[in-house]
This record gives C-alpha cells, sequence and structure tokens, in this order.
C-alpha cells in the first residue's frame, strides 16, 4: 500500500511540476535563458489563486488569472534583462527578491488583515467550502478515491497538464512559436526578420513564468494552502526535469520535447519518492533534489559532447 | 540611395586605447550599383557594414537612405529593406528549425508573427522551386535541420533567405570567405546571378581581389578608414588582379605591415 501511495504522489507531483517544467522548457531550452525568477513566480500564482478561491471566484478563472499574473512577472524579467541590460540571473534574481514583499502583501492583504509590514507570513489557507478544481465541474464527475487512490486529483492533474501540453504544441508550431525558437537559436536571424529579438524573449519569459505560477495554482488547490515554503527549490526542480526528459528520451524523433518534459518531470519525482519509501526523511528532499539536479547536468553534458565526438 | 556623410567612428572610447577609425568619412552608393569593397584587416570595410546596418551607431555623421536620415533607427527596424549575408554561414539561419521552418520564417519578413500556421503549405513549392536555383539537393531535404547541413549549403540558404522578401539594399559581409575554394566560387556566381536576376543595389566586402574584379559594377579599396580608390564602368572592368595588388601592397608598405 504504501508504494501504491508513494507512486500516487509521484505521478501528481510529475503533472503538477510538468507545468512549470514545459515553462522552463520555453524559456531554460529554447530561449537559452536561466530563469531564476521562478523561485518567486509559483508563490505568486499559488497566492493569487488562493486569494481568489477564498473570494469565491471559480477556479478556472482563478487559474487564468494567476497565469496572467505570472506572465506580467516574467515580463518584469524580461524587460530588466532586455531593455536595462542587466544579466539574465541577476534579473530573474531581483524579480524573485521583489516578488517576496509582492507575495507576503497579496497574502495578508488577501486574508482581508490589514499590512502592518512586520512579522508577516505569506500564507493564505484555502477554506474546505472555497471552490477547488477539485469540487467543481468537470472533476467532480470523477469518484474521489479509488483503492484509496485520489483518482480525482490524479486525473485533473493529469488532464490539465495534457491541456498545457497541447495547447503549448500548437503555439510552438504557429509563427510566434517558431521567432521564439528562432531567437533562441540565432538572435541575429531574428532581427534580420526585421524583428525585436528582445520582445520575442520578453513574449518567451511571459509564458514560461504564466506557466510556473499556474502550476503554483494548481499545488495551492490541492495542498488547500498557499505558503512560504513553495516557492523554494523551484528552479531545480523545473529544469532537472527539463534535462532530465530531453536527456533520456531525446533521441526518439516520434516524440515531442513537451511529451519528453512531462515524462522527465514524472522520473524526478519518481526519484524522490524511491527515496522516501527506502526511508530517507523528508528534511533530506532538498538535498536530494541538488543531487539529481548535478547528476541530469553531468549526463546531458556526457551525452551532449558525445554527439559532438560522433 | 544610400548616403554616408561625415561619419566619425571611435573604438574603446574615453579609455588611454582609443582609435579612431572613421573621421569624417564619406561614402555613397548609387541605386543599382553593386560594389565590391576590398582593404587590409582594420581598413574600416566590416564597420561601415556594420554602421549602415545599424549594429554599430556612430559617434558623428549621418546615414541617409533614400534621403532619409536612418542614423538612429535600430538594426532590426533597417533590416525591413536592408538585407544581410554574413561570413560565418551559421548566422544567417537556426540550427534547430528545418530548411523549411528557415524559409517559412524568412518569408513572413515584415508581416506579423501572430497566432497563425509557422509553415503554410501552399508555399512549399515555392520554396523548393528557389532551392533548386541553388542546385545542391536541398529542395529533396525540406525536412532537415539545418545543422545538418555543410557549410556552403548553410550559406546558399542564407543567401537565399535573404533574398526571399523584396529588399532595397543587399549587404554581403565577407560572405564567401569561411567557405573552400570550389563552394566559395559556387557561392559568389548564386550572388551575382541573384543580383542580376533582383537589380538589387548591393555592397560587398571580400578578401578575394579577383571576386571583385570579376564581379560587380564598381570597386572601392579602403584604408585606415578611407577609401584610396575608386574604380566604376570601364575603369574597373580594365583593372586587374595586378593592379589591385600594386596598390594593396604599397600601402601596407606605407602603414609597416
Amino acid at each position: 500500500m504504501a508504494i501504491l501511495s508513494s507512486l500516487e504522489v509521484c505521478l501528481e507531483d510529475g503533472f503538477v511540476y510538468a507545468i512549470l517544467a514545459m515553462g522552463f522548457y520555453i524559456t531554460f531550452s529554447i530561449l537559452d535563458f536561466p530563469d531564476l525568477s521562478v523561485e518567486g513566480t509559483v508563490l505568486t500564482g499559488g497566492v493569487t489563486c488562493a486569494v481568489l478561491a477564498e473570494m469565491g471566484v471559480s477556479p478556472y478563472l482563478s487559474m487564468i488569472v494567476a497565469f496572467l499574473v505570472g506572465c506580467l512577472a516574467g515580463s518584469v524579467t524580461g524587460i530588466l534583462h532586455v531593455k536595462l541590460g542587466i544579466r539574465p540571473l541577476l534579473s530573474g534574481i531581483l524579480v524573485s527578491t521583489g516578488l517576496i514583499t509582492v507575495n507576503l502583501v497579496a497574502a495578508v492583504v488577501g486574508n482581508g488583515g490589514s499590512f502592518s509590514g512586520d512579522g508577516a507570513l505569506s500564507n493564505v489557507t484555502i477554506a474546505r467550502g472555497s471552490p477547488t478544481i477539485f469540487r467543481v465541474f468537470p472533476f467532480t464527475l470523477l469518484p474521489e478515491t479509488v483503492a484509496q487512490v485520489n483518482l480525482r486529483k490524479l486525473l485533473s492533474f493529469f488532464v490539465i497538464a495534457l491541456i498545457v501540453k497541447l495547447l503549448l504544441d500548437v503555439y510552438l508550431k504557429t509563427k510566434s512559436g517558431l521567432l521564439l525558437f528562432a531567437t533562441g537559436d540565432n538572435a541575429q536571424f531574428t532581427t534580420m526578420l526585421a524583428r525585436n529579438p528582445g520582445s520575442s524573449k520578453i513574449l518567451g519569459l511571459a509564458l514560461g513564468n504564466g506557466l510556473a505560477a499556474l502550476s503554483g495554482a494548481l499545488i495551492a488547490q490541492s495542498r488547500g494552502n498557499a505558503n512560504q515554503g513553495m516557492g523554494l527549490g523551484m528552479v531545480v526542480i523545473g529544469i532537472a526535469s527539463v534535462i532530465i526528459g530531453l536527456s533520456v528520451f531525446g533521441k526518439l524523433r516520434f516524440m515531442k520535447p513537451t511529451t519528453m518534459v512531462i515524462f522527465g518531470s514524472v522520473i524526478y519525482q519518481a526519484c524522490l519518492g524511491v527515496a522516501s519509501i527506502l526511508g530517507v526523511p523528508s528534511a533530506y528532499n532538498k538535498l536530494i533534489m541538488a543531487l539529481l539536479f548535478t547528476a541530469a547536468l553531468v549526463l546531458s553534458g556526457r551525452l551532449g559532447r558525445k554527439k559532438q565526438e560522433a | 540611395m544610400l548616403e554616408l556623410q561625415d561619419i566619425t567612428k571611435k573604438f574603446m572610447k574615453g579609455t588611454p586605447d582609443e582609435t579612431t577609425l572613421f573621421d569624417y568619412f564619406s561614402f555613397s552608393v548609387k541605386k543599382g550599383e553593386f560594389v565590391s569593397v576590398v582593404g587590409s584587416n582594420g581598413s574600416g570595410k566590416t564597420t561601415m557594414l556594420n554602421l549602415i546596418c545599424g549594429t554599430y551607431q556612430p559617434d558623428g555623421g549621418k546615414i541617409l537612405f533614400e534621403g532619409r536620415d536612418i542614423s538612429r533607427l535600430p538594426e532590426y527596424k533597417r533590416a525591413a529593406f536592408i538585407g544581410r549575408v554574413f561570413q560565418d554561414p551559421k548566422a544567417g539561419t537556426c540550427s534547430n528549425l528545418t530548411i523549411l521552418e528557415n524559409m517559412a520564417l524568412a518569408d513572413n519578413k515584415n508581416k506579423a508573427f501572430g497566432l497563425s500556421r509557422g509553415v503554410n503549405k501552399k508555399r512549399i513549392d515555392t520554396y523548393r522551386s528557389l532551392l533548386e536555383t541553388c542546385d545542391m539537393g536541398m529542395e529533396n531535404r525540406l525536412q532537415t535541420k539545418v545543422g545538418a547541413l555543410s557549410g556552403g549549403q548553410r550559406q546558399a540558404l542564407a543567401l537565399v533567405i535573404a533574398n526571399m522578401t523584396e529588399l532595397k539594399l543587399l549587404i554581403l559581409d565577407e560572405h564567401t570567405a569561411a567557405l573552400d575554394p570550389k563552394s566559395s566560387e559556387r557561392i559568389m556566381q548564386l550572388t551575382d546571378r541573384l543580383i542580376r536576376q533582383s537589380g538589387i543595389t548591393a555592397l560587398m566586402v571580400t578578401h578575394n581581389l579577383r571576386f571583385a574584379i570579376e564581379y560587380g559594377s564598381r570597386l572601392v579599396m579602403m584604408h585606415q578608414g578611407q577609401v584610396v580608390l575608386d574604380k566604376a564602368g570601364t575603369e574597373k572592368q580594365n583593372a586587374s588582379v595586378d593592379d589591385l595588388l600594386t596598390v594593396f601592397n604599397s600601402i601596407s608598405i606605407e602603414s609597416g605591415n
């Protein structure tokens, strides 16, 4: 039974973080931009969604708003980099640092409190009766649990990750999507198409952070709250999932990169799951995450080098 | 149509290593001309192209294009009417996209890059016939990623791509220099054919003196930020590689090379 529930957790987390990882696929893989602002935008998405849920807003509308708020944060990172010439890593750190305050204020004000500015924590609880995707149509059609597995949660995460994947696949085949690839690959090419490569980067960062916030919104609904711990380690989870997915499945021509990223995310969570089955205390999780990330980086580096030698 | 007026350009400005490349440099190109520019390293050829394309801003002076001052126009906006092919074959195409995707993007130049399908299937035949003119077998490899092509093929593709939409000026920045002798010959012939067909105004920087003599309607030699030789018409037709070398050598001796 323990194994079954671990499997459930790693699939659930795998699907929900796959949305975040698809965001990183855009920023890290397509645009070659290591985007640290996500460390803040996941929680921003969570807080946005939780606050709106407490106001009784439809969970789907809250998720769209969370996505848009994430896009806004991402475009700030893009503007810092493109218009003010700040380096990618620093732009991300600046935005994620600034978002700590934004999340705090949003959480306190959203809870109906007045913001004194001291000693506050970003923690918004979604009350039992507030609307989440698990409590409204269409996922209420599914039985909540089957054989002690939380089927509704699992399937709803799967369906939402799948919808995001399909939409992203369609987008990446559009003119705007192709231009994103061109910008990441060769910014000069975008310039020669009489397009500003900077605008294309800002758009990509907006999308990446929008997806990060969307995944934060789902996590908040699933946990019943959005708190400060949520943002930690998101960059590692996201980038590691992308790297694992692309390096394990990269050779398969029929598989779309977005699919590889989803599998990468599930594999990554499965590794954490195995650690927990083996009885490693959860306090060690972040260290394991860092080690896994290192392994993924080394692995992808090896594969890359082999390809060049061949 | 293109006029550089009293251009000044300094490098490492404000440091002890400050060097002045252009000091009140003026140069103009007429509509329909095909100008070959030669000169030693550091003579200012590529800097001149970078100033025209907007990669660099001049420190002083004006750049007029069909009478309009474009000195402050960003590079990507100038690209709407100026096409450029670089020395590095990788610079003119995207390695991770297929030949088809590269061409589809180029085909959409000066239009909106919105949410319509990136590749318009109806245009594939047009792309194919454009590639056939290169005679490098690329017409049958539309789904191949450009990264898998040879340098010569990539440069031919870059040339075709740069000319897919209507341009007013074509800039060729030592575009045959990175290729083997045979490929470089083919690319030069292809360039000449494209320019003749469209009658476009072109500015080509090259280290190949023979190309400079054989192709183009005007020949310019630059040295230390100045034009030291400018031949057009019959004067250009009568010029030979030996003549050019004589001038070239005398300059080089002057500057102690």
